[in-house]
Formats: structure tokens, sequence, C-alpha cells
């Protein structure tokens, strides 16, 4: 890939910053997968967390995103890519984990930049507008025994989206956190 | 796409299966077999999803244009 592709992809596709670390290190410490099992990770972005659940675990696994620069950047990089609307169109109990980084940042509807950097970043005036979504339809994509992985930041409150979680359907537990001066990130792994 | 991704997709409009129309294939440097392009179409609404340089876009029909806006 040249620079002048890197450097529009700087600006298209969400790079992996300290939360992209949180999330695959918390995964790769807690997963359990064999060849057998099938992870998918929504929202993929850069491809960072599913590239290394790829490479560190025996797991086939599957990159969705809604933006069309970041599955072509996970395509290049050698992962099976999917252009997404968060899980809709994945089969029944496909997956035995699911890891979402989701757009969290509240954002004044009068501040949104409507760009794809935007789309990645931001959760609308609550910080839950893509996160309540998936919460409702993640379930139905997971096999029996099925873990999701989400990652959730003060921001966006830890105790709303636990409780969301509950109404889906979902007992979460809390597998790591990490404290940033402004917020601080949690990974909460959701059992049914 | 691999072929065998294909049990794992489905119309993300009504959940139903998805037959695979007009396919091209490539060998990748591993010598597996990947569809490179085609047609992804539901087996009960017949809505058509586009499957070009190896991607899948599965999108419903009212979000698929490329620019967020």
């Amino acid at each position: 890939m040249g620079l002048e592709d890197r450097r529009d992809l700087e600006t298209d596709v969400y790079q992996p910053a300290e939360d992209s670390h949180l999330l695959a290190s918390a995964v790769l410490e807690h997963l359990s997968v064999d060849e057998t099992d099938l992870v998918l990770e929504v929202g993929t972005g850069s491809g960072y967390v599913a590239g290394r659940i790829d490479a560190e675990t025996d797991a086939r696994v599957v990159a969705a995103d809604l933006n069309p620069h970041a599955v072509r950047q996970a395509r290049t990089d050698g992962l099976e890519a999917v252009r997404a609307d968060l899980v809709s169109p994945f089969a029944d109990e496909a997956f035995d984990a699911v890891v979402f980084n989701p757009p969290y940042l509240p954002t004044d509807p009068d501040n949104e930049w409507d760009d794809w950097m935007e789309r990645a970043l931001s959760g609308g005036e609550d910080g839950r507008a893509v996160i309540d979504p998936f919460l409702e339809g993640v379930g139905r994509v997971l096999a029996t025994g099925g873990v999701v992985y989400l990652l959730v930041s003060s921001l966006t409150g830890v105790d709303e989206v636990a409780a969301q979680a509950g109404e889906a359907g979902f007992s979460a537990v809390s597998v790591a956190d990490e404290s940033f001066p402004f917020e601080t990130l949690t990974i909460l792994a959701l059992y049914r | 796409m691999k072929e065998s991704l294909l049990e794992i997709l489905c119309c993300p409009l009504d959940k139903h299966e998805l037959e695979l129309e007009d396919a091209e294939y490539e060998t990748g440097e591993d010598d597996s077999e990947e569809i490179i392009d085609g047609t992804l179409v539901c087996e009960e609404c017949g809505e058509r999803y586009p499957l070009e340089d190896g991607i899948p876009n599965l999108l419903p029909p009212d979000m698929r244009e490329e620019s967020p806006a």
C-alpha cells in the first residue's frame, strides 16, 4: 500500500488506539477457541483486533464494517471481510464469540461532522446510539455458550450498558479496565 | 471471499439464505479458491447484494451508497 493510500486511510478508517489494544489483549487473555470456532469482529475499522485474534488463535475470524474503506483494508491484510450493518447479514447462532469496539463518544447532534471518522467515533447524544441496537441483535448470531466482548467507556456509562445488556438477556462481567485522563475503558464479557 | 463463508451469511432484511449468482473465482496465493465477483441473491425476497473485489456488500439496500452522508 502506497503512502497516499495510507494517508487516505488515516482520515477514512479508525486506526488502532488505546481502546483497540485493550480490547485485543482482553479478548486474547479470556477467549478460549479452537479451529472449529468462529469469531466475528463488528466494526473492525483498521482490522487490528480481528488481525490479532486471527494471528494468535486457531479460530476462523470474520471482520465486518459499515465502512467500505475499512473492509477493503481488512481484506488487503488477509482477513475475511464483509460489509455489514452490525450483525444483520449473519446467520443465526453462527459465532462462538463476537467482539465490538463501538462508536461510543456522546456527541452533540449539532457538532456531528458526518464522515466515516464521525461514524467510527460518535455514539449519538447518549453515546449508545450504536451499542443499543447491537445488544438487541447480537444474541441471534451467537452460538450456545457463545460470548460477546464489548468495549465500554465511562463517558458512555458502564452501568447503563450493562443494564441494557441485561434487558437483552445477557449477564455482564468486567474482564479488563484501564484509566486514561478523560475516561476509563472497560471490557465487558456478556454471557447468556 | 471463501465460498464457505456463504454458510454463515444471510439476507440482512429477512435472514433467509443467499444464493450465489454470476460468480467469478480467483486462486489466491495459498492456492485456495476465492469468489472475487458475483451477486448474492436472497432466496426468499429476491433482494440482490453485490460481491466486488472479494468483498460481499450485505448492507441493506437503503444503506448501500458509498458516501456516509
